[in-house]
């Protein structure tokens, strides 16, 4: 089992994917339209972005129904039948699941507010007056001045980590423990097969703390966990935590919490370390990175639907990739970047797939963002982050190949600027292309896939003397696969302490062609800028 | 009776005028050989004074104190000097090459003789030369020494220097011409002797703290003297 | 030029330079034996690396002159990097300690050379020597010499100090008045154990052919600076701090002078055509206070100053008549035969004209030009107890009206050093 060691997840939103009934939007018939392209491309689980019922002020992580879908995107039978069509091609489902705070308009929510006396009273945070939780942190800075917001009707404070329009769950009541469960119920059982935990660390509050990663919020996750064990084995639990390498530990427990966790702290550090051409940043927050059980695995990303965020880094690092990814403040939001990949590596060719081959090649289940493995670009003029969930481009004609409707339905315009525009980035014309992004994309896929010591192997780094190079061994049993990668822009020359691979051969994965044993020398290799190497390492 | 006379008189007279004419050409070619060794030799010394006045070496031989004995003694500067000895030496070989084709017996040995002792005058005098200056540089550099380091007497010193040094240059040369070698040996050797024994004694005894203070200086870093105090330069 | 030679840097010290690439800044650290101190200036060297300049590529070059107490091995332990996750200075990129031993016992001039051709290698813009002998460097020296460097587009930047008022005599009464007066820049430490420096002139002093003197103590650091003023490079000086001094012995002049004396003599004759045509000098660009004296008491035997100067004169009658015209040497001889210590007066002008004349026979070679310099030590001597007997009493600012008035006679006599000169011809 575990499959999700071995998984590569694609992040989509339904509504950005494909429209198959012309009203500008994406839907779950138009995402099943296209789920050959999908498995084309080599992906094993696709996660889904929130499509439940919403007034969509959060994109949707606003829950208004828990146990329907949004109309614009289908109905709960369309879900159902895009839901076996994926599992025939053998993808699997990951779908969101919120539990930390509902949308207001809510039904729990507008019966919580009614009155003082309702029954749904307790399922939210309430209070008369806003100086609870002192010293808590809030995380949308651009846009909120507090977590407490005034409620009119009932004439009292209500909790709220992230909008104002997204009051907390009380997880301290039974009920909302009790109903959350149900909620998973009813999704696992119609066969999706895992949940992206969103905003866990967040659960539950508790007086004189910082109101993040509490005992008693570790106990609400092993709860589920333990009821999802007994009824639904195989299904998987994804936490969404931005948190330090060591406040992340505890969310694994000791295999019986939650199986999987975004590795945050890591993935501005790959930028980083990409501008700085200096692995160190790399390599120190993974020094930093603890063990985890053996059933349990970090999910690694580069880019997501939200801001590049610069939350776990110092102030120098911040200013620092401020200053060289992100120019001009309209780039930066809630201390993050709101960048593609594509337009944060200046559409950079090499540097696109050197990122993609350390994302690929480190220890972690890899996450790719819809759109780019086609090197989509961005718009930075639609509000929040909407600037990277533009529709996919399928084709050089109407509106991408997106949707039939009129350009101006379109839920978001469809980027048209002459470099990342859909004429000149899509699917089609990558695919007719031998050479492009989306066939570099299935290629490395491929290799990736064709081993599982990525998936499941053990790191090592080495600590060559030439700092631009970062370079370690996966091991797995008796695999051991070494990955050189240069994160400078000029060539270099570097020598490896392979000791204790004296006698193997290396196999280069891509080319499948030799290079020289390993001696008692160090081992010496060239490399271009921004290449990486796979090198399998075989001794006959 | 007369006509006896008049034969012997004309035989002997015919065997002068043939031995003349058999010696006549040989004079012939002496003198002949004289005077192209004039012109060599007068070339040589030309292109002597050229080169030595391109190596400055009048310069030199003032550094080796050679140049004031000149000038004391009234003489010429030593690249004249060098270049009329090298001239005159020249000329005489040429002269003695030409004397010996005379063919007088007794002669040709000496003249060999001489053409053999040539070289090692050449010697003598390189090392006389070098040796002078050698004396100059490293009394002068004795000198400055003791005068910086506030050793007392650092004119005796420097003379002592200087003596040591010439004698055994001097030594050296009269070894090489073969003049009384043995005695100049047998000399030099109690010099130097004595004078180390006496040096030896003085400074065991009585230089005990210099030796001492200067072997620490040496090899034993950073203890400042009490009585050395000065501002530092840099 | 040849192609095929003896390179002066190691294998090894080669490999540790590709390792390093490319960097922006350079911290060149000479030393020998120094084990004592070396890990607080390491530790200062990259503090002030990272407070003022986080963001550049930055490496530290420690050339060893066969130290024996384990000084390199100190300097290559506390490079930041990531396989030595201990080190706890914060640090956004790796900064490289690495070190070279260039020889078996120090040698200044190939120290100098391995630096420059390590900053040539690496293409650093800005670099900067420190001395660990400075015991007291703060973290903010790097700056103070880089920045002008770095940000401002100078080429050379050479410290001022704030200095004991009878201490570094050598320069404020020798190498500064001279050197402004010959070149024309009032530059106050023309020889320095720190200074910072382009990567444009670290590259262009390489390719000049002072190296072939063969002796390690040519006082390189001084050559450098006058190959800056005479092509003309943009220079600045740069406030420090205080000068700590570390306790000298008398043994230390000799060397000192050749460093300072016998390098200035012997750049005289290749940069004629500059000197020569200058005139009078202009003061140097600089940040903070040109300098700074401090009125400490100073305990020096003064009676021994007198005594080697008068000795010297006395015994170094035969040197002298080679080098000194006949009046100088009768008035320093008048001077030496004086009794009374407050009789004793070595005036300026008497300095200035000796100096001069050393100078005109170390360019003829009138003898050994060693032994010129080592013959100007006991002069020098007598020259330090007349500027002692007049700064006995005096302010800070009277000591630099009196270095002023050195200066403007070593400027004023300046045709006479010419006259001396061209009489060669």
């Amino acid at each position: 089992m575990l499959w999700y060691k071995d998984a590569i997840i694609y992040q989509v939103h339904v509504r950005t994917f494909h429209d198959s009934n012309g009203d500008g939007i994406g839907d779950f018939q138009g995402l099943e339209e296209k789920l050959d392209y999908l498995r084309d491309l080599g992906i094993s689980a696709i996660w889904l972005m929130p499509f439940f019922p919403s007034p969509l002020r959060d994109d949707g992580y606003d829950i208004a129904d828990h146990n329907a879908v949004h109309s614009s995107y289908g109905t709960l039978e369309d879900f159902r039948k895009f839901l076996g069509s994926a599992h025939d091609r053998g993808i699997r489902v990951i779908i969101e699941m919120v539990l930390n705070h509902t949308s207001d308009q809510h039904l729990w929510f507008q019966e919580s507010r009614s009155s003082q006396d309702n029954p749904r009273r307790n399922w939210y945070v309430w209070s008369d007056t806003d100086t609870r939780y002192k010293g808590t942190r809030i995380i949308f800075l651009d846009t909120e001045t507090s977590n407490w917001a005034w409620d009119p009707i009932s004439k009292s404070f209500y909790w709220h980590r992230f909008f104002s329009h997204q009051p907390d769950l009380n997880y301290e009541n039974p009920a909302v423990r009790e109903q959350m469960w149900n909620v998973m119920k009813f999704w696992l059982e119609m066969g999706v097969d895992a949940f992206r935990l969103d905003a866990v660390p967040y659960l539950v509050e508790r007086e004189g703390t910082n109101c993040e990663n509490l005992p008693e919020t570790h106990a609400v996750l092993k709860e589920l966990r333990r009821k999802l064990d007994e009824q639904f084995p195989g299904r998987m639990l994804l936490a969404e935590a931005n948190q330090w390498p060591a406040d992340l530990r505890p969310y694994f427990g000791d295999g019986d919490e939650l199986h999987m966790a975004f590795h945050f702290p890591l993935m501005p550090r790959m930028f980083m370390g990409l501008k700085l051409e200096d692995r160190k940043p790399i390599t120190e927050i993974m020094q930093q990175t603890p063990e985890i059980p053996s059933s349990c695995q970090w999910s690694l990303f580069l880019r997501n639907h939200d801001e590049l965020t610069l939350e776990m880094v110092t102030d120098v690092e911040r200013d620092y990739m401020y200053d060289t990814y992100a120019e001009s403040k309209t780039m930066r939001l809630n201390l993050g970047i709101r960048r593609r990949l594509a337009p944060l590596l200046d559409n950079d060719r090499r540097r696109i797939e050197l990122m993609n081959g350390m994302l690929m090649s480190l220890p972690g289940t890899p996450i790719v963002y819809y759109g780019d493995e086609i090197g989509m670009g961005d718009n930075i003029n639609l509000g929040d982050r909407n600037g990277v969930r533009t529709p996919m481009q399928w084709d050089g004609g109407w509106n991408g190949g997106f949707s039939t409707a009129e350009p101006e339905r379109l839920y978001a315009p469809v980027i048209h600027d002459p470099v990342y525009g859909y004429p000149a980035v899509n699917v089609l014309s990558q695919e007719g292309s031998e050479h492009s992004l989306l066939h570099w994309m299935q290629h490395i896929i491929t290799v990736r896939r064709s081993t599982a010591v990525f998936g499941r192997g053990t790191i090592e780094f080495l600590y060559p003397a030439n700092h631009r190079i970062l370079a370690y061994v996966r091991r797995l049993g008796n695999e051991a696969v070494l990955v050189v990668n240069n994160l400078s822009s000029t060539a270099q020359a570097v020598e490896l302490d392979l000791r204790s691979y004296k006698g193997n051969i290396l196999i280069e994965m891509f080319g499948k062609n030799m290079f020289p044993r390993v001696g008692d020398l160090p081992y010496l290799l060239t490399v271009g800028p921004y290449q990486f190497y796979w090198f399998r390492l075989r001794r006959i | 009776m007369r006509e006896m006379i008049i034969s012997e008189l004309s035989q002997a007279l015919h065997e002068l005028v043939r031995g003349f004419a058999h010696f006549l050409p040989r004079l012939i070619v002496m003198l002949i050989l004289a005077f192209v060794g004039w012109v060599i030799a007068y070339a040589a010394k030309v292109v002597l004074r050229s080169l030595l006045r391109f190596i400055k070496f009048d310069k030199l031989s003032e550094n080796a104190g050679a140049s004031q004995l000149l000038t004391k003694a009234a003489l010429p500067s030593a690249t004249e000097m060098l270049s009329r000895f090298v001239f005159w030496v020249v000329w005489l070989g040429f002269i003695l090459l030409g004397v010996s084709v005379l063919g007088i017996l007794g002669l040709q040995e000496q003249i060999a003789k001489f053409f053999l002792f040539l070289p090692r005058l050449f010697v003598a005098m390189f090392i006389m030369f070098f040796g002078l200056l050698a004396a100059s540089f490293f009394s002068r550099a004795a000198l400055l020494a003791a005068v910086n380091a506030n050793v007392p007497s650092p004119r005796v010193l420097s003379l002592a220097v200087r003596s040591i040094i010439i004698v055994f240059v001097l030594s050296i040369v009269f070894e090489e011409l073969g003049l009384a070698e043995q005695t100049m040996l047998v000399a030099f050797g109690i010099a130097f002797g004595a004078l180390m024994f006496g040096l030896a004694i003085a400074f065991g005894v009585g230089g005990r703290g210099l030796a001492q203070r200067f072997l620490e200086k040496r090899f034993v870093r950073g203890r400042k003297e009490e009585n050395e105090d000065e501002p530092s330069p840099l | 030029m040849k192609l095929a030679e003896e390179s002066y840097l190691t294998d090894d010290f080669l490999r540790q330079l590709i390792n390093v690439g490319e960097v922006d800044i350079l911290v060149g650290l000479p030393t020998h034996n120094n084990a004592e101190t070396i890990g607080s200036i390491v530790h200062a060297i990259q503090s002030g690396i990272l407070r003022g300049f986080p963001r550049e590529r930055a490496v530290i070059i420690n050339v060893d002159g066969g130290s024996r107490d384990g000084t390199p091995e100190l300097v290559t332990g506390a490079s930041i990097d990531d396989a030595r996750p201990a080190s706890n200075l914060h640090a956004l990129r790796t900064l490289h300690s690495i070190s070279t031993k260039y020889a078996s016992s120090p040698a200044s001039e190939v120290a100098f050379r391995t630096i420059l051709a390590a900053a040539e290698l690496l293409r650093a813009k800005a670099c900067v020597v420190m001395s660990p002998e400075s015991a007291n460097i703060e973290p903010e020296w790097l700056s103070k010499l880089l920045r002008p460097i770095y940000r401002d587009g100078f080429d050379l930047v050479t410290p001022t100090y704030r200095r004991q008022k009878l201490e570094g005599l050598l320069i404020t009464n020798l190498l500064y008045p001279m050197t402004r007066a010959l070149y024309g820049l009032r530059i106050r430490e023309a020889y320095s154990q720190e200074f910072g420096f382009s990567g444009r002139l670290g590259s262009k002093f390489l390719e000049q052919n002072v190296w072939n003197d063969g002796t390690g103590e040519t006082g390189v650091e001084l050559r450098f600076t006058l190959a800056a003023i005479t092509g003309r490079y943009r220079i600045c000086q740069s406030f420090l701090g205080e000068k700590e001094h570390i306790e000298r012995r008398a043994a230390d002049l000799v060397p000192a002078l050749r460093q300072t004396a016998g390098a200035l003599f012997s750049a005289l004759d290749p940069d004629f055509p500059v000197w020569s045509a200058v005139a009078g000098s202009e003061p140097a660009p600089s940040t903070g206070p040109d300098q700074e004296v401090l009125l400490a008491p100073a305990r020096v035997n003064r009676k021994r100053l007198r005594e080697m100067f008068s000795t010297g004169v006395a015994e170094l009658q035969s040197v002298f008549q080679s080098i000194l015209s006949p009046s100088t040497l009768a008035e320093l001889q008048r001077i030496a035969g004086t009794g009374r210590e407050e009789e004793f007066h070595y005036p300026a002008e008497l300095w200035v004209r000796t100096v001069y004349e050393f100078a005109a026979a170390y360019q003829k070679s009138v003898i050994s030009r060693d032994h010129i310099i080592q013959a100007l030590a006991p002069l020098f001597r007598g020259r330090v107890f007349t500027f002692l007997m007049e700064n006995r009493n005096a302010s800070a600012d009277d000591v630099e009206n009196n270095i002023e008035g050195l200066c403007l006679e070593f400027e004023r006599l300046k045709p006479y050093l010419l006259q001396m000169w061209k009489s060669r011809e």
